[in-house]
């Protein structure tokens, strides 16, 4: 695809925070592409720099983190560089985000409706009083929130950890951006609510045609709802597909063994789960080789492994399609996922 | 919320009976004899036995309490021989320049600290905020009569400020009375000049006296702010596309300022404590120098009341600011409303 | 130590101790006899602070003054201490109407604003050092009680004391191997910060005229006796007290909030509840 298609195009994105010990780099050279419509998934454990990305893209790092290179193209504006007030004209017009904690993403002491009127009067300030109120009640309307005129006065404590969710989703959404970025939207909810929200969101996005990044550390989220998946590990994306590409074959030795950490009826009889052994990488002090080395099942010792920092290998013509990772065994572990799958 | 008040008020006539007791264990029955001290050192026992009658100390304990309280209540605090008034006349002469110079005190004191807690906190200022902290342990440990002497050497001396002369120069007559506070009455009469000389003799006392007020709100609002400008909903708010002043605004200086109610309680302890320790300094004619005129010149009757006086109206403004603080954050305010 | 305040605090307690302790005894000067020859002197290098009304050397007055404020503070602060604490652990751990009429007490002295409390003692008792020392520690007694106490409940109420109790430890001695050495490690806590608000008051006291009577060197006293003389131009009389409390409580705060956050480093404990932030007069 050629960039002019893009609706959101991050190439090179790096972002530091300064820290006593000398700087911890969150985001390493990221390139992201979503067309309009798309819904991408960044998958990740915490501390992965998931979250840093996403900030980093709206421009909202706050000291002592910094961007301090790559280019984050919405709609063809490039928004590294912008000021305050520029982003902020972009922000909740173009781009949305929904947080993890829905509880402290909402002030407690201002009105859900306060809340809301903001993020619409925000980009459209000539609206009357009473359209406003009215564009505030179709989107609590439209988030499933029942006899919302009742509950524009109320404060967030009234409502429940689920339609505060919902509240946020019709926030980052009063504006139709062409982008929403959703930051780990139902880790904090419960399972029955979980699966509300989602195919809520779902709904509502296909409805406006609006891009998804999601941002979980949940692959069943993502099986069920991204087009196509960024796995990332210490600040890097490691491994790129479609989603039924990825599941089809991890070629990664950190997806699969992701993949391998979650509980999956079918597979019970292979024996217990397996949990990925170790702890992320200090991001101030990464290894000279593959980050992902210490923990790697399959290269760990390897000599390779240790001393060189593995390039991005595109793979083509592997099962669902292609897929991009950083591994220097990538193209003997695609060729060992063929066999398999060819022998079943 | 009804039940609330109730409680808390109820609490508090509690908390003032034991003060009121308190206050008369320690008043009547320590080991100096009122009514010796009110004929005199070297006045003959008979003298001394007829002022105790008068007193009714020969009373048992708990009948001299019940007069004690009674003659309280009824607003009967005794005879003030220093002003040759009664008590609570001379406390009402001079209420009104206690309590505008403690206005003055607090909003200079609030203003400062909250600009200063702003530029220390916005956009996080690593030299400013070192500096506060600093200036706040500074500004507690301040007496603040030795500040009032400091800056009437200092300013005064040289002309720039008023001495030590009260509310208005000797020659400016007070404006017609109708608040009692003088800047107040001036502006309803239209007399600029005198509202301009009692702005003017007010400000070394009001920092004088707020200087304590400023020290401790300002370490409040930092600590508030800080808390407060790591939320996530000032993120959430700045996604919305509002700029990072305007989300700080909105989302933080509220979040930030509410909590500080609480500690109205502390505020006015400050100033009452204050105005006894400050206003002397200043010759300022309110209760805090006609309460150490009265130690100065063992009228104690008007010390008495004083001391009543502090305790019930620092317990009434606790319950007060305690309500008050109840009825304004939404997260105390009403039921738990619909849920689901 | 990469501190510069807590150094410069550190260092200036020193000096002042040091001022207490061996002034006396390195400057001869009389604090208290009256020389009428040499009245409103200003600085120099006989008298470094100058002379007041009655001749007599603000230097030498300056250092009994600092070592009547170090040694009462101390004195308080271990008798609220002391006091306050056993208080608050009796009526944590034996509780019923001992703990109720015990807090009782401590809400109806915490009714008063310190400073006026303080004033109705001395008022009561005669005005005079013994009296402001007793007032002050009678205001600081309930912070002590109140924050022992809820430690005493705290640990009362946490597993392993609950596990001691079924295991047949009686009593007594649950509270005296158990709960008396976790409930008192707040106290120092508090201690440290409550000795600024001490000196404050006492100088407080003394300036109005409750607390140190004439010829005594307290500080406070020294700035009333100043009051009088410095706006003719003697300003040396009333500075240097005011300069030396301000230093002494100051220097102590800071120290105190480092102890704080070196011995509690969440916060949850003392909190400074009694701590010159919020209760100096």
């Amino acid at each position: 695809m050629s960039a002019g298609e893009q609706v959101l195009s991050v190439s090179g994105l790096r972002t530091v925070f300064a820290a006593r010990g000398g700087a911890v780099t969150a985001v390493r050279d990221v390139d992201l592409d979503v067309s309009p419509g798309e819904k991408v998934g960044i998958v990740g454990e915490s501390g992965s720099g998931k979250s840093a990305l996403a900030l980093s893209i709206l421009g909202l790092i706050e000291p002592p983190g910094r961007v301090v290179g790559g280019s984050v193209r919405l709609n063809g504006q490039e928004l590294v560089g912008l000021g305050d007030r520029e982003l902020g004209n972009v922000r909740g017009r173009d781009i949305g985000i929904v947080f993890q904690d829905p509880l402290t993403s909402l002030n407690p002491v201002k009105k859900i409706g306060t809340q809301l009127y903001e993020a619409i009067r925000r980009h459209h300030p000539r609206l009357r009083k009473h359209e406003v109120r009215r564009r505030a009640l179709e989107l609590l309307h439209d988030v499933e929130i029942s006899s919302p005129e009742r509950r524009l006065d109320d404060f967030p404590h009234h409502y429940s950890g689920g339609m505060r969710q919902r509240v946020l989703i019709a926030i980052a959404l009063a504006n139709r951006p062409a982008v929403l970025i959703a930051d780990e939207p139902t880790t904090a909810l419960d399972t029955t609510t979980q699966a509300h929200v989602l195919w809520l969101l779902d709904r509502l996005v296909t409805e406006h045609g609006t891009a998804v990044i999601l941002i979980t550390h949940n692959l069943g989220v993502v099986a069920e709802f991204c087009d196509s998946v960024h796995v990332m590990y210490a600040g890097r994306f490691v491994e790129s597909a479609s989603t039924p590409a990825l599941f089809a074959n991890q070629i990664h030795p950190y997806t699969e063994a992701l993949l391998g950490s979650i509980l999956r009826p079918d597979r019970l009889e292979e024996g217990p789960l397996a949990a990925i052994p170790g702890a992320p990488p200090d991001l101030a002090d990464l290894p000279p080789g593959c980050p992902f080395e210490p923990r790697c099942a399959f290269g760990n010792g390897r000599e390779i492994c240790q001393t060189v920092r593995p390039e991005p290998v595109t793979l083509t013509g592997i099962l669902h399609g292609s897929s991009e990772v950083e591994c220097h065994f990538a193209e003997e572990r695609a060729a060992r996922g063929e066999l398999a799958a060819e022998r079943t | 919320m009804t039940a609330r008040i109730f409680g808390r008020v109820a609490g508090s006539i509690g908390a003032l009976f034991g003060a009121s007791v308190l206050a008369f264990v320690f008043l009547r029955l320590a080991p100096s004899d009122p009514a010796r001290l009110i004929v005199g050192e070297f006045a003959p026992e008979e003298a001394v036995e007829a002022q105790r009658r008068a007193l009714g100390l020969h009373e048992n304990i708990v009948v001299q309490y019940y007069r004690y309280m009674r003659d309280f209540l009824t607003g009967d605090w005794g005879f003030s021989y220093s002003t040759g008034t009664p008590v609570s006349s001379a406390i009402e002469a001079r209420l009104p320049a206690t309590i505008e110079l403690s206005l003055y005190a607090f909003v200079l004191a609030f203003a400062a600290a909250l600009i200063l807690a702003l530029l220390a906190t916005y956009r996080r200022r690593p030299v400013v905020d070192g500096a506060l902290r600093t200036v706040s342990f500074i500004g507690l440990g301040t007496p603040p009569f030795w500040l009032g002497l400091l800056l009437l050497v200092t300013l005064s001396g040289t002309g720039l400020f008023p001495g030590p002369e009260g509310r208005l120069q000797p020659d400016v007559a007070a404006p017609p009375n109708v608040t009692s506070l003088y800047t107040v009455d001036a502006v309803l009469a239209g007399q600029w000049h005198t509202l301009g000389d009692a702005l003017w003799h007010m400000t070394l006392p009001a920092i004088t006296l707020g200087l304590v007020p400023f020290a401790f709100l300002v370490r409040l609002l930092r600590a508030n702010l800080l808390e407060v400008a790591r939320e996530p909903f000032i993120t959430f708010a700045r996604s919305k596309g509002l700029s990072r002043w305007t989300a700080f605004r909105r989302h933080a200086l509220p979040n930030a300022i509410l909590p500080t109610v609480t500690a109205g309680g502390l505020v006015f302890a400050h100033l009452l404590a204050g105005s006894v320790l400050v206003e002397r300094v200043f010759a300022w004619p309110g209760v805090g120098s006609l309460v150490v005129g009265g130690i100065l010149q063992q009228d104690f009757a008007v010390v008495q009341a004083f001391i009543l006086l502090g305790a019930a109206s620092y317990v009434a403004m606790n319950a007060v600011v305690d309500v008050l603080y109840s009825a304004i954050d939404p997260r105390t305010r009403g039921g738990q409303g619909l849920q689901g | 130590m990469r501190d510069p305040q807590l150094a410069t605090a550190a260092g200036l307690i020193g000096l002042l101790v040091a001022v207490a302790v061996l002034g006396p005894v390195l400057w001869d000067q009389d604090a208290v006899g009256i020389d009428l020859g040499a009245t409103l002197q200003a600085p120099s290098w006989a008298h470094p602070m100058g002379t007041d009304d009655l001749g007599r050397d603000v230097f030498a007055r300056f250092m009994s003054g600092a070592r009547i404020s170090l040694t009462i503070g101390l004195v308080a602060v271990l008798a609220g201490s002391v006091i306050g604490g056993a208080i608050g652990l009796l009526a944590g751990a034996l509780s019923g109407a001992i703990d109720l009429v015990s807090m009782r007490v401590m809400d109806a002295i915490l009714a008063f604003p310190p400073l006026i409390l303080a004033m109705a003692v001395t008022v009561g008792l005669g005005a005079g050092l013994t009296s402001a020392a007793i007032g002050i520690v009678l205001t600081s007694i309930p912070f002590y009680a109140r924050l022992t106490r809820a430690d005493v409940v705290r640990i009362r109420s946490a597993n392993y004391i609950e596990a001691a109790g079924t295991l047949g430890a009686t009593r007594m001695r649950v509270i005296c191997r158990h709960i008396v050495p976790n409930a008192i490690v707040s106290v120092p806590i508090l201690a440290a910060a409550n000795f600024g608000y001490v000196i404050l008051t006492l100088a407080a006291l003394g300036f109005v005229g409750l607390g140190a009577q004439i010829p005594t060197p307290e500080w406070g006293a020294m700035i009333t006796q100043g009051q009088e003389v410095m706006l003719t131009g003697a300003w040396w009389i009333g500075v240097f007290p005011g300069l030396g409390l301000l230093i002494a409580v100051t220097a102590t705060s800071i120290l105190a909030d480092r102890v704080r956050d070196l011995l509690d480093p969440s916060g949850r404990r003392a909190g400074g509840a009694l701590s010159v932030k919020e209760t100096a007069p």
